[in-house]
């Protein structure tokens, strides 16, 4: 199976994945269903059982299935079944076995990682992101030891779906544990430099250079600024044209502080002057930094090259109500929350169009929703 | 303010600043032609945000701190004008000298070990005239001296803490600790300050910086935010909770009352921020009475200034002692006065 070796090698990964993803089950044991009822479902839960823990996995595999004909309804053996097919790199099987666990227990964010991980493995990515996206966000990463494996396929995922900042948030991690392996630096790069790919995917003439931005970005999570700062500027002597190489260490430099970030979106602009991603996040670091006309005319280039995308119609509504507009940045935010009726800086760019103009009790209104919308 | 009523003309060549032209020799600063201003502001708080080694008035006055906490014990000693830090565990213990002093009364310091600043993990507490736990860091179990010692901070909280306690703190985002000014001097508010001051001596008027005195309020508040928190960081932070009482232009703008283009309720009609801030409460009744009185809107409202305010039915003095609330800082040994102005009604809990 094509796992990251050094973040977690194969068949330890696995083993590992199987002792610890149990924890946080809530299973029942098969005696207590069984003791009653079904005696002889009892018996093969029990053989299955002792040949899993003698390591047998081919006859282990065929005994859960066995039981689980005798009791559907057993959690802890379909948990048991889907983990021993994906072990067996039997990917498919285990994506069934985990949808009958996750039809008896909706919410078991380590059976929905563990179907994610099989996902992954068959191809089916947007399936796979949805399961582990859900898992991690209830609990499913939560296991120091399980964290690295499900982190990493969700970041891959995540930067293949074009979320590369959330893929970006994922690397965090193994930046932060300074796990540095090669696939790591280049699902890092991917992910910086908005590239689609999965890291499986990259072609031979492309892995040095993402290597390299990879590498400068990991840095840079791992939080040794001094030293990604060097790196990426050697990376703009070297190339000096590549786009989006200054986007990617933009959107490092805004997670501290979007004044830290704006030189850098200036010069993609400045090479891909037709791309209205960066106007966007330029026009949003201007915003966020308080420098209203200056974002609006970024922003009103990112708009026309790209109507419906939100970053850039958040930056033009802010700064048009900032900057004395009011009915044209009423008219761009709505149409913001008309899609999302809880996008908060829509809101907080109506606030301040509100303030602006005097309109008190409106202005007062729209504060509160934001305060309501706050994570 | 610094900008004084000569500056604040809208053309001409200031004639105070003609008469009080120095001589040659003198060395020219801001009080130079702002001497009232600049003696008041000796005195206020932000002036004093920042000092390094030996201007220390508090560690003068208390020359020996302890305190024990958590298995270690913090002492801070301070003789002939300098001041160290020392903690120990027992049997080892790390003495290190105090670089930088955050805070005029309480204070919390910033200290170097190996090229790394630390925030001290111990602070020194005004009204208890104590050391106790810096806050926030109730939360940090340290594992060594080191960890005891303090808080290491990273390249962005460094180039924040100094920004917004020191004047000339960051060159782009460098940080430049060895040529900054302790403290918020004139420049750090009025860009333009010293650009000013030396055309100024040529007779040229023509740089003058920007006048903070006309900001409306939301200006004011996104300006004063730059430090006390704005209302969009707060947000975009997802903070929340008492701490939040902190973050003065925050609480004040989830004011009922609070309007954007109305500069009666702006930070600047109610604080100087060149003098120490004033707790009487009655001093601010004329401020709330701007909107809130029984007469016609005051001069300084807007053209496009609402309807007159609620008169309140209770009083008409010391409205700050219903209307904001003094609040206990959890972990920070002191009351602060919430700024979300408010009708409070009995029992309710914090807003936030």
């Amino acid at each position: 199976m094509p796992m990251p070796g050094p973040v977690v090698p194969a068949p330890a990964g696995k083993a590992l994945l199987i002792l610890l993803l149990l924890v946080g089950l809530p299973v029942i044991p098969a005696h207590a269903i069984a003791q009653e009822q079904f005696p002889q479902f009892e018996d093969v839960a029990a053989r299955a059982a002792a040949a899993r823990d003698q390591g047998n996995l081919p006859l282990a595999i065929e005994l859960y299935g066995q039981a689980e004909q005798l009791k559907p309804d057993w959690a802890e053996g379909w948990f048991y079944l889907g983990l021993l097919q994906y072990s067996s790199d039997h990917f498919t099987q285990g994506i069934e076995a985990f949808n009958h666990l996750l039809q008896l227990q909706p919410n078991a964010p380590p059976a929905m990682a563990l179907r994610g991980l099989c996902e992954f493995e068959t191809g089916a990515y947007d399936d796979a992101l949805r399961d582990l996206d859900e898992g991690v966000q209830k609990g499913a990463a939560n296991e120091p030891r399980n964290e690295q494996i499900i982190r990493y396929h969700l970041a891959q995922l995540l930067a293949r779906a074009g979320r590369f900042e959330d893929a970006l948030l994922q690397y965090q991690f193994f930046g932060a544990k300074h796990i540095d392996d090669t696939d790591i630096l280049l699902g890092v790069g991917l992910a910086g430099m908005r590239n689609t790919t999965l890291p499986k995917d990259v072609p031979a003439g492309s892995r040095e250079f993402l290597i390299a931005a990879g590498s400068a970005g990991y840095v840079f999570l791992s939080g040794d600024s001094r030293q990604a700062d060097e790196l990426f500027n050697q990376l703009f002597v070297r190339y000096p044209t590549v786009p989006n190489l200054h986007f990617f260490y933009g959107t490092l430099l805004f997670m501290h502080g979007p004044e830290l970030a704006i030189p850098q979106f200036q010069s993609e602009v400045a090479i891909a002057p037709s791309n209205p991603a960066a106007h966007a996040i330029l026009a949003y670091s201007l915003m966020y930094a308080g420098r209203f006309a200056e974002a609006r005319p970024e922003a009103e280039l990112a708009v026309a090259g790209a109507p419906d995308m939100e970053m850039a119609l958040i930056a033009l509504g802010r700064s048009l109500a900032e900057t004395g507009d009011p009915d044209r940045a009423a008219e761009v935010l709505n149409q913001v929350l008309k899609r999302d009726p809880n996008d908060l800086e829509a809101h907080m760019g109506l606030a301040v169009m509100y303030t602006r103009t005097g309109r008190r009790e409106e202005a007062y209104r729209e504060r509160m929703v934001c305060l309501g919308l706050r994570k | 303010m610094l900008v004084c009523f000569l500056c604040a003309l809208a053309s001409g060549r200031p004639e105070l600043a003609q008469t009080a032209k120095p001589p040659a020799a003198s060395p020219v600063t801001c009080a130079t032609c702002h001497a009232g201003v600049v003696a008041s502001y000796a005195h206020a708080p932000m002036r004093h945000a920042l000092e390094s080694p030996g201007a220390n008035p508090v560690l003068e006055t208390h020359p020996d701190l302890t305190v024990q906490m958590g298995g270690y014990s913090y002492t801070v000693r301070t003789k002939d004008g300098q001041s160290t830090y020392t903690v120990s565990d027992g049997s080892d213990s790390m003495t290190l000298p105090i670089r930088w002093n955050f805070g005029e009364k309480t204070q919390t310091w910033v200290l170097e070990k190996d090229g790394n600043l630390y925030e001290s993990l111990v602070s020194y507490f005004h009204r208890e005239k104590a050391l106790a736990v810096t806050p926030g860091d109730d939360r940090i179990t340290p594992h060594n001296l080191t960890e005891a010692m303090g808080r290491k901070l990273n390249a962005w909280e460094i180039n924040q803490c100094f920004n917004c306690h020191a004047t000339n703190a960051l060159d782009g985002v460098k940080l430049k600790l060895d040529t900054l000014t302790p403290g918020l001097g004139c420049e750090r508010c009025h860009v333009g300050a010293e650009q000013h001051m030396a055309d100024a001596i040529q007779d040229n008027f023509a740089t003058l910086p920007k006048k903070l005195k006309t900001m409306d309020a939301e200006d004011a508040a996104n300006f004063c935010g730059q430090c006390h928190r704005t209302w969009d960081t707060v947000l975009r932070n997802g903070w929340k909770g008492v701490v939040d009482v902190r973050f003065q232009p925050y609480r004040l703008e989830n004011s009922r009352c609070f309007t954007g283009n109305d500069r009666r309720i702006s930070c600047l009609a109610c604080h100087d921020p060149h003098q120490p801030v004033n707790h009487n409460d009655g001093l601010y009744d004329s401020k709330c009475l701007a909107c809130h009185g029984d007469t016609k809107p005051s001069k300084i409202s807007t053209a496009t200034a609402p309807p007159a305010a609620k008169v309140c039915p209770v009083a008409k003095s010391n409205c700050v002692s219903c209307h904001m609330l003094k609040v206990e800082l959890p972990g920070g040994h002191a009351v602060f006065t919430d700024h979300m102005i408010r009708i409070v009604k009995a029992g309710e809990p914090y807003p936030y």
